[in-house]
Protein backbone atom coordinates (compact mmCIF):
# COMPACT_ATOMS: atom_id res chain seq x y z
CA UNK A 1 0.00 0.00 0.00
CA UNK A 2 2.17 2.83 -1.19
CA UNK A 3 1.17 6.37 -2.06
CA UNK A 4 2.12 5.69 -5.67
CA UNK A 5 -1.21 3.90 -5.94
CA UNK A 6 -3.23 6.72 -4.43
CA UNK A 7 -6.35 7.89 -6.18
CA UNK A 8 -8.60 10.89 -6.06
CA UNK A 9 -9.19 11.04 -2.32
CA UNK A 10 -5.56 10.16 -1.57
CA UNK A 11 -6.55 6.87 0.02
CA UNK A 12 -4.48 3.83 -0.96
CA UNK A 13 -5.83 1.25 -3.38
CA UNK A 14 -7.17 -2.03 -2.20
CA UNK A 15 -4.29 -4.50 -2.31
CA UNK A 16 -5.56 -8.05 -2.69
CA UNK A 17 -4.31 -10.92 -0.61
CA UNK A 18 -3.32 -13.34 -3.36
CA UNK A 19 -3.33 -17.00 -2.41
CA UNK A 20 -0.43 -18.92 -3.97
CA UNK A 21 -1.43 -21.13 -6.88
CA UNK A 22 -0.24 -24.42 -5.29
CA UNK A 23 -2.64 -23.86 -2.38
CA UNK A 24 -5.61 -23.86 -4.78
CA UNK A 25 -4.31 -26.96 -6.55
CA UNK A 26 -3.77 -28.83 -3.27
CA UNK A 27 -7.25 -27.79 -2.10
CA UNK A 28 -8.73 -29.18 -5.29
CA UNK A 29 -6.73 -32.39 -4.88
CA UNK A 30 -7.94 -32.77 -1.30
CA UNK A 31 -11.56 -32.30 -2.38
CA UNK A 32 -11.25 -34.98 -5.08
CA UNK A 33 -9.58 -37.40 -2.66
CA UNK A 34 -12.28 -36.78 -0.02
CA UNK A 35 -14.99 -37.37 -2.66
CA UNK A 36 -13.40 -40.72 -3.54
CA UNK A 37 -13.19 -41.59 0.17
CA UNK A 38 -16.83 -40.70 0.85
CA UNK A 39 -17.98 -42.84 -2.10
CA UNK A 40 -15.71 -45.70 -1.03
CA UNK A 41 -16.82 -45.66 2.61
CA UNK A 42 -20.48 -45.60 1.59
CA UNK A 43 -19.94 -48.90 -0.26
CA UNK A 44 -18.91 -50.53 3.04
CA UNK A 45 -21.97 -51.44 5.11
CA UNK A 46 -21.27 -50.18 8.62
CA UNK A 47 -24.89 -49.65 9.57
CA UNK A 48 -26.92 -46.75 8.21
CA UNK A 49 -26.32 -44.46 11.19
CA UNK A 50 -22.55 -44.97 11.16
CA UNK A 51 -22.46 -44.51 7.37
CA UNK A 52 -24.54 -41.34 7.70
CA UNK A 53 -22.28 -39.89 10.40
CA UNK A 54 -19.12 -40.69 8.40
CA UNK A 55 -20.64 -39.12 5.27
CA UNK A 56 -21.59 -36.00 7.24
CA UNK A 57 -18.12 -35.83 8.81
CA UNK A 58 -16.37 -36.03 5.42
CA UNK A 59 -18.81 -33.53 3.91
CA UNK A 60 -18.07 -31.14 6.79
CA UNK A 61 -14.31 -31.50 6.24
CA UNK A 62 -14.84 -30.76 2.53
CA UNK A 63 -17.06 -27.78 3.32
CA UNK A 64 -14.46 -26.43 5.78
CA UNK A 65 -11.72 -26.75 3.16
CA UNK A 66 -13.85 -24.90 0.59
CA UNK A 67 -14.78 -22.17 3.07
CA UNK A 68 -11.25 -21.70 4.44
CA UNK A 69 -9.31 -21.68 1.16
CA UNK A 70 -11.60 -21.17 -1.86
CA UNK A 71 -13.75 -18.67 0.04
CA UNK A 72 -10.65 -17.15 1.68
CA UNK A 73 -11.97 -17.33 5.24
CA UNK A 74 -8.57 -18.47 6.55
CA UNK A 75 -6.85 -15.25 5.48
CA UNK A 76 -9.89 -13.00 5.69
CA UNK A 77 -11.28 -10.80 8.43
CA UNK A 78 -12.24 -12.99 11.37
CA UNK A 79 -15.63 -11.33 11.38
CA UNK A 80 -16.54 -13.06 8.11
CA UNK A 81 -15.79 -16.38 9.80
CA UNK A 82 -17.98 -15.34 12.74
CA UNK A 83 -20.85 -14.60 10.34
CA UNK A 84 -20.45 -17.92 8.56
CA UNK A 85 -19.94 -20.11 11.62
CA UNK A 86 -22.81 -18.49 13.51
CA UNK A 87 -25.20 -19.40 10.69
CA UNK A 88 -24.01 -23.00 10.90
CA UNK A 89 -24.42 -23.00 14.69
CA UNK A 90 -27.99 -21.72 14.46
CA UNK A 91 -28.72 -24.26 11.73
CA UNK A 92 -27.51 -27.03 14.05
CA UNK A 93 -29.75 -25.72 16.85
CA UNK A 94 -32.68 -25.61 14.44
CA UNK A 95 -32.19 -29.13 13.10
CA UNK A 96 -31.21 -30.80 16.39
CA UNK A 97 -34.09 -29.31 18.42
CA UNK A 98 -36.52 -30.29 15.68
CA UNK A 99 -35.15 -33.81 15.82
CA UNK A 100 -35.44 -33.90 19.65
CA UNK A 101 -39.09 -33.00 19.19
CA UNK A 102 -39.99 -35.38 16.40
CA UNK A 103 -38.01 -38.27 17.89
CA UNK A 104 -39.36 -37.93 21.43
CA UNK A 105 -42.92 -36.85 20.68
CA UNK A 106 -45.49 -38.75 22.70
CA UNK A 107 -42.92 -40.58 24.82
CA UNK A 108 -43.86 -38.72 27.99
CA UNK A 109 -47.58 -39.28 27.49
CA UNK A 110 -47.87 -42.51 29.53
CA UNK A 111 -46.08 -40.93 32.49
CA UNK A 112 -48.08 -37.74 32.29
CA UNK A 113 -51.30 -39.71 32.08
CA UNK A 114 -50.40 -41.68 35.20
CA UNK A 115 -49.39 -38.54 37.07
CA UNK A 116 -51.65 -35.75 35.91
CA UNK A 117 -50.35 -32.32 36.78
CA UNK A 118 -52.44 -29.75 38.50
CA UNK A 119 -52.01 -26.67 36.28
CA UNK A 120 -52.49 -24.44 39.31
CA UNK A 121 -49.73 -26.21 41.24
CA UNK A 122 -47.39 -27.75 38.71
CA UNK A 123 -44.59 -28.54 41.17
CA UNK A 124 -46.71 -30.47 43.64
CA UNK A 125 -45.32 -33.88 44.44
CA UNK A 126 -47.60 -36.40 42.78
CA UNK A 127 -49.14 -39.03 45.02
CA UNK A 128 -48.44 -42.71 44.62
CA UNK A 129 -45.22 -42.09 42.75
CA UNK A 130 -43.68 -45.42 43.58
CA UNK A 131 -46.61 -47.43 42.25
CA UNK A 132 -46.45 -45.98 38.75
CA UNK A 133 -45.56 -48.44 36.06
CA UNK A 134 -44.99 -47.63 32.45
CA UNK A 135 -47.43 -49.42 30.17
CA UNK A 136 -45.36 -51.68 27.98
CA UNK A 137 -47.96 -52.21 25.30
CA UNK A 138 -50.75 -50.00 24.06
CA UNK A 139 -53.23 -52.68 25.08
CA UNK A 140 -52.29 -52.20 28.72
CA UNK A 141 -53.33 -48.58 28.63
CA UNK A 142 -56.43 -47.61 30.53
CA UNK A 143 -59.02 -45.46 28.78
CA UNK A 144 -58.32 -41.81 29.34
CA UNK A 145 -60.29 -38.62 29.12
CA UNK A 146 -58.22 -37.35 26.19
CA UNK A 147 -58.88 -40.52 24.23
CA UNK A 148 -62.57 -40.14 24.96
CA UNK A 149 -62.47 -36.58 23.64
CA UNK A 150 -60.81 -37.61 20.41
CA UNK A 151 -63.18 -40.56 20.07
CA UNK A 152 -66.13 -38.25 20.26
CA UNK A 153 -64.55 -35.82 17.83
CA UNK A 154 -63.74 -38.43 15.23
CA UNK A 155 -66.02 -41.44 15.33
CA UNK A 156 -63.79 -44.10 13.64
CA UNK A 157 -60.95 -43.64 16.12
CA UNK A 158 -59.65 -47.20 16.45
CA UNK A 159 -58.84 -47.55 20.12
CA UNK A 160 -58.25 -45.39 23.16
CA UNK A 161 -54.67 -46.59 23.10
CA UNK A 162 -53.93 -44.59 19.97
CA UNK A 163 -52.54 -41.79 22.08
CA UNK A 164 -49.68 -43.97 23.24
CA UNK A 165 -48.29 -44.85 19.89
CA UNK A 166 -45.96 -43.17 17.53
CA UNK A 167 -48.41 -42.95 14.69
CA UNK A 168 -46.83 -44.05 11.46
CA UNK A 169 -43.15 -44.24 10.85
CA UNK A 170 -40.78 -47.14 11.15
CA UNK A 171 -40.96 -47.76 14.89
CA UNK A 172 -44.68 -47.22 15.23
CA UNK A 173 -47.36 -49.43 13.81
CA UNK A 174 -47.85 -49.60 10.10
CA UNK A 175 -49.66 -46.63 8.66
CA UNK A 176 -53.32 -47.34 8.57
CA UNK A 177 -54.26 -45.54 5.45
CA UNK A 178 -53.11 -46.03 1.93
CA UNK A 179 -53.46 -43.73 -1.06
CA UNK A 180 -57.25 -43.74 -0.61
CA UNK A 181 -57.01 -42.74 3.01
CA UNK A 182 -57.40 -39.36 4.63
CA UNK A 183 -55.53 -36.33 3.39
CA UNK A 184 -51.92 -35.76 4.33
CA UNK A 185 -52.87 -32.84 6.50
CA UNK A 186 -54.91 -35.00 8.86
CA UNK A 187 -53.23 -34.87 12.22
CA UNK A 188 -54.12 -37.34 14.91
CA UNK A 189 -54.76 -36.17 18.40
CA UNK A 190 -52.66 -37.80 20.99
CA UNK A 191 -52.53 -37.16 24.69
CA UNK A 192 -50.73 -33.82 24.69
CA UNK A 193 -50.99 -32.44 21.23
CA UNK A 194 -50.55 -33.36 17.63
CA UNK A 195 -48.58 -36.35 16.54
CA UNK A 196 -47.05 -36.93 13.14
CA UNK A 197 -49.46 -37.24 10.23
CA UNK A 198 -50.41 -40.72 9.22
CA UNK A 199 -50.11 -40.93 5.47
CA UNK B 1 -15.19 11.08 -10.65
CA UNK B 2 -12.57 9.27 -12.66
CA UNK B 3 -9.49 8.31 -10.76
CA UNK B 4 -7.37 7.04 -13.61
CA UNK B 5 -6.59 10.43 -15.12
CA UNK B 6 -4.92 11.59 -11.91
CA UNK B 7 -2.47 8.73 -11.61
CA UNK B 8 0.54 7.83 -13.66
CA UNK B 9 1.14 4.54 -15.39
CA UNK B 10 -1.22 1.92 -16.80
CA UNK B 11 -3.91 0.84 -14.41
CA UNK B 12 -6.77 -1.57 -14.53
CA UNK B 13 -10.39 -0.71 -13.81
CA UNK B 14 -10.29 2.82 -15.33
CA UNK B 15 -13.81 3.64 -14.20
CA UNK B 16 -13.30 2.47 -10.65
CA UNK B 17 -13.62 4.98 -7.88
CA UNK B 18 -14.20 4.91 -4.15
CA UNK B 19 -17.70 6.11 -3.35
CA UNK B 20 -17.70 9.24 -1.24
CA UNK B 21 -19.26 7.53 1.78
CA UNK B 22 -16.32 5.12 2.13
CA UNK B 23 -13.03 6.00 3.83
CA UNK B 24 -10.91 3.92 1.53
CA UNK B 25 -10.94 1.31 -1.21
CA UNK B 26 -10.35 -1.33 1.45
CA UNK B 27 -13.43 -0.29 3.40
CA UNK B 28 -15.52 -0.29 0.25
CA UNK B 29 -14.24 -3.71 -0.77
CA UNK B 30 -14.85 -5.17 2.69
CA UNK B 31 -18.36 -3.73 2.87
CA UNK B 32 -19.27 -5.37 -0.43
CA UNK B 33 -17.82 -8.69 0.61
CA UNK B 34 -19.48 -8.66 4.01
CA UNK B 35 -22.79 -8.03 2.26
CA UNK B 36 -22.26 -11.16 0.20
CA UNK B 37 -21.43 -13.14 3.34
CA UNK B 38 -24.64 -11.97 5.02
CA UNK B 39 -26.55 -13.04 1.92
CA UNK B 40 -24.84 -16.44 2.07
CA UNK B 41 -26.09 -16.80 5.67
CA UNK B 42 -29.67 -16.45 4.44
CA UNK B 43 -28.90 -19.05 1.79
CA UNK B 44 -27.51 -21.46 4.39
CA UNK B 45 -30.61 -21.09 6.55
CA UNK B 46 -32.83 -21.44 3.46
CA UNK B 47 -31.21 -24.73 2.47
CA UNK B 48 -31.08 -25.62 6.17
CA UNK B 49 -34.88 -25.79 6.26
CA UNK B 50 -34.76 -28.32 3.43
CA UNK B 51 -32.07 -30.36 5.17
CA UNK B 52 -34.21 -30.31 8.32
CA UNK B 53 -37.14 -31.67 6.28
CA UNK B 54 -34.83 -34.34 4.90
CA UNK B 55 -33.86 -35.52 8.38
CA UNK B 56 -37.45 -35.48 9.67
CA UNK B 57 -38.79 -37.56 6.79
CA UNK B 58 -35.76 -39.83 6.90
CA UNK B 59 -36.54 -40.51 10.53
CA UNK B 60 -40.25 -41.12 9.89
CA UNK B 61 -39.99 -43.17 6.70
CA UNK B 62 -36.56 -44.68 7.15
CA UNK B 63 -37.26 -47.90 5.18
CA UNK B 64 -38.54 -45.95 2.20
CA UNK B 65 -35.52 -43.65 2.21
CA UNK B 66 -33.09 -46.56 2.26
CA UNK B 67 -34.96 -48.38 -0.49
CA UNK B 68 -35.61 -45.34 -2.69
CA UNK B 69 -32.08 -43.92 -2.57
CA UNK B 70 -30.84 -47.03 -4.40
CA UNK B 71 -32.76 -45.74 -7.42
CA UNK B 72 -30.40 -42.77 -7.68
CA UNK B 73 -27.28 -43.38 -9.76
CA UNK B 74 -24.37 -42.59 -7.44
CA UNK B 75 -21.99 -42.61 -10.42
CA UNK B 76 -23.83 -39.69 -12.02
CA UNK B 77 -23.94 -37.97 -8.63
CA UNK B 78 -20.18 -38.46 -8.20
CA UNK B 79 -19.59 -37.15 -11.74
CA UNK B 80 -21.59 -34.04 -10.89
CA UNK B 81 -19.62 -33.67 -7.66
CA UNK B 82 -16.39 -33.66 -9.67
CA UNK B 83 -17.90 -31.11 -12.08
CA UNK B 84 -18.85 -28.77 -9.24
CA UNK B 85 -15.56 -29.16 -7.35
CA UNK B 86 -13.63 -28.44 -10.55
CA UNK B 87 -15.85 -25.44 -11.25
CA UNK B 88 -15.09 -24.20 -7.73
CA UNK B 89 -11.39 -24.44 -8.57
CA UNK B 90 -11.78 -22.53 -11.85
CA UNK B 91 -13.88 -19.94 -10.00
CA UNK B 92 -11.20 -19.51 -7.34
CA UNK B 93 -8.60 -19.19 -10.11
CA UNK B 94 -10.78 -16.59 -11.84
CA UNK B 95 -10.77 -14.52 -8.65
CA UNK B 96 -7.02 -15.00 -8.32
CA UNK B 97 -6.29 -13.92 -11.88
CA UNK B 98 -8.49 -10.86 -11.36
CA UNK B 99 -6.44 -10.11 -8.24
CA UNK B 100 -3.25 -10.11 -10.32
CA UNK B 101 -4.92 -8.15 -13.16
CA UNK B 102 -4.70 -10.99 -15.67
CA UNK B 103 -7.84 -10.08 -17.59
CA UNK B 104 -7.53 -12.77 -20.24
CA UNK B 105 -7.05 -15.62 -17.78
CA UNK B 106 -9.97 -14.34 -15.71
CA UNK B 107 -12.24 -14.58 -18.76
CA UNK B 108 -10.98 -18.07 -19.57
CA UNK B 109 -11.52 -19.27 -16.02
CA UNK B 110 -15.01 -17.76 -15.86
CA UNK B 111 -15.84 -19.45 -19.16
CA UNK B 112 -14.55 -22.78 -17.82
CA UNK B 113 -16.73 -22.34 -14.73
CA UNK B 114 -19.78 -21.67 -16.90
CA UNK B 115 -19.09 -24.74 -19.06
CA UNK B 116 -18.69 -26.96 -15.99
CA UNK B 117 -21.96 -25.58 -14.60
CA UNK B 118 -23.66 -26.44 -17.89
CA UNK B 119 -22.15 -29.94 -17.76
CA UNK B 120 -23.65 -30.31 -14.27
CA UNK B 121 -27.07 -29.33 -15.61
CA UNK B 122 -26.79 -31.74 -18.56
CA UNK B 123 -26.13 -34.65 -16.18
CA UNK B 124 -29.03 -33.47 -14.02
CA UNK B 125 -31.25 -33.40 -17.12
CA UNK B 126 -30.48 -37.05 -17.90
CA UNK B 127 -31.07 -38.01 -14.26
CA UNK B 128 -34.43 -36.21 -14.16
CA UNK B 129 -35.69 -37.67 -17.47
CA UNK B 130 -34.76 -41.15 -16.25
CA UNK B 131 -36.69 -40.58 -12.99
CA UNK B 132 -39.70 -39.17 -14.81
CA UNK B 133 -39.68 -42.12 -17.23
CA UNK B 134 -39.69 -44.57 -14.32
CA UNK B 135 -42.45 -42.69 -12.52
CA UNK B 136 -40.11 -41.88 -9.61
CA UNK B 137 -41.86 -38.60 -8.89
CA UNK B 138 -42.89 -36.62 -5.80
CA UNK B 139 -45.43 -38.20 -3.50
CA UNK B 140 -48.76 -37.59 -5.23
CA UNK B 141 -47.38 -38.27 -8.70
CA UNK B 142 -45.30 -41.27 -7.72
CA UNK B 143 -45.98 -44.32 -9.89
CA UNK B 144 -42.77 -46.33 -9.49
CA UNK B 145 -43.08 -50.12 -9.53
CA UNK B 146 -41.50 -52.81 -7.41
CA UNK B 147 -41.12 -50.95 -4.13
CA UNK B 148 -41.59 -52.92 -0.91
CA UNK B 149 -41.65 -49.97 1.49
CA UNK B 150 -44.72 -47.79 1.94
CA UNK B 151 -43.61 -44.23 1.10
CA UNK B 152 -40.87 -44.04 -1.53
CA UNK B 153 -42.66 -41.01 -3.00
CA UNK B 154 -41.71 -38.98 0.09
CA UNK B 155 -38.04 -39.57 -0.69
CA UNK B 156 -38.51 -38.41 -4.27
CA UNK B 157 -40.38 -35.32 -3.04
CA UNK B 158 -37.34 -34.40 -0.98
CA UNK B 159 -35.01 -35.37 -3.83
CA UNK B 160 -36.73 -33.24 -6.44
CA UNK B 161 -37.23 -30.21 -4.18
CA UNK B 162 -33.65 -30.20 -2.87
CA UNK B 163 -31.87 -30.93 -6.14
CA UNK B 164 -34.35 -28.72 -8.02
CA UNK B 165 -33.71 -25.67 -5.84
CA UNK B 166 -30.00 -26.39 -5.93
CA UNK B 167 -30.22 -26.65 -9.74
CA UNK B 168 -32.04 -23.32 -9.80
CA UNK B 169 -29.08 -21.86 -7.91
CA UNK B 170 -26.77 -23.31 -10.57
CA UNK B 171 -28.87 -21.68 -13.32
CA UNK B 172 -28.82 -18.33 -11.48
CA UNK B 173 -25.08 -18.81 -10.97
CA UNK B 174 -24.57 -19.22 -14.73
CA UNK B 175 -26.42 -15.95 -15.26
CA UNK B 176 -24.24 -14.18 -12.66
CA UNK B 177 -21.07 -15.68 -14.18
CA UNK B 178 -22.07 -14.47 -17.66
CA UNK B 179 -22.64 -10.99 -16.22
CA UNK B 180 -19.20 -11.00 -14.56
CA UNK B 181 -17.60 -12.42 -17.72
CA UNK B 182 -19.15 -9.61 -19.77
CA UNK B 183 -17.95 -6.96 -17.32
CA UNK B 184 -14.47 -8.49 -17.25
CA UNK B 185 -14.26 -8.42 -21.05
CA UNK B 186 -15.01 -4.69 -20.85
CA UNK B 187 -11.96 -4.34 -18.61
CA UNK B 188 -13.77 -3.43 -15.42
CA UNK B 189 -11.82 -5.74 -13.14
CA UNK B 190 -8.24 -5.58 -11.95
CA UNK B 191 -6.26 -5.86 -8.74
CA UNK B 192 -7.72 -2.48 -7.72
CA UNK B 193 -11.31 -3.54 -8.15
CA UNK B 194 -12.63 -7.09 -8.42
CA UNK B 195 -15.37 -7.24 -5.80
CA UNK B 196 -17.87 -8.48 -8.40
CA UNK B 197 -15.71 -11.49 -9.26
CA UNK B 198 -15.11 -12.17 -5.57
CA UNK B 199 -18.81 -11.89 -4.65
CA UNK B 200 -20.06 -14.16 -7.42
CA UNK B 201 -17.19 -16.49 -6.52
CA UNK B 202 -18.40 -16.71 -2.92
CA UNK B 203 -21.93 -17.46 -4.13
CA UNK B 204 -20.62 -20.12 -6.50
CA UNK B 205 -18.60 -21.80 -3.76
CA UNK B 206 -21.73 -21.92 -1.60
CA UNK B 207 -23.60 -23.70 -4.40
CA UNK B 208 -20.73 -26.20 -4.43
CA UNK B 209 -20.88 -26.42 -0.64
CA UNK B 210 -24.59 -27.32 -0.63
CA UNK B 211 -23.94 -30.04 -3.19
CA UNK B 212 -21.12 -31.41 -1.01
CA UNK B 213 -23.85 -32.27 1.54
CA UNK B 214 -26.59 -33.20 -0.93
CA UNK B 215 -24.52 -35.78 -2.76
CA UNK B 216 -23.74 -38.14 0.15
CA UNK B 217 -27.11 -37.64 1.86
CA UNK B 218 -29.24 -38.38 -1.21
CA UNK B 219 -27.07 -40.65 -3.34
CA UNK B 220 -24.83 -42.51 -0.93
CA UNK B 221 -26.43 -43.14 2.44
CA UNK B 222 -30.11 -42.36 1.85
Amino acid sequence: MSDAHAHHNNAPDHVPHVTPLPVYMKTFGALVVLTVITVGVSRIKLGTTVNLLIALLIATIKASVVAALFMHLAADHKFHSVIFVSSVVFLLIFVSFTMFDTEARGKADPIERERPKDPKNPFAKPTGLTTVTMPVAPAAAPPTPSAAVSASAAAPEPAPSAGYERVGGPRGPACHCGPGGPALSLMQRDGRGLSRPSL
Amino acid sequence: MSAASETAGPKGSPNFHVAHHFDSADTQFDAGRMGVWLFLVTEILFFGGLFCAFFIFRSWYFDSFVEAHHHLDWKLGALNTVFLITSSLTMALAVRSAQVSNQKLTSQMLLATILLACAFLVVKYFEYTHKIHDGLLPAGYFSGQGFTSAHPGVFFSIYFVMTGIHGLHVVIGIGLLLWILFRNMRGEFSSRYYVGVEGVGLYWHLVDLVWIYLFPLLYLVG
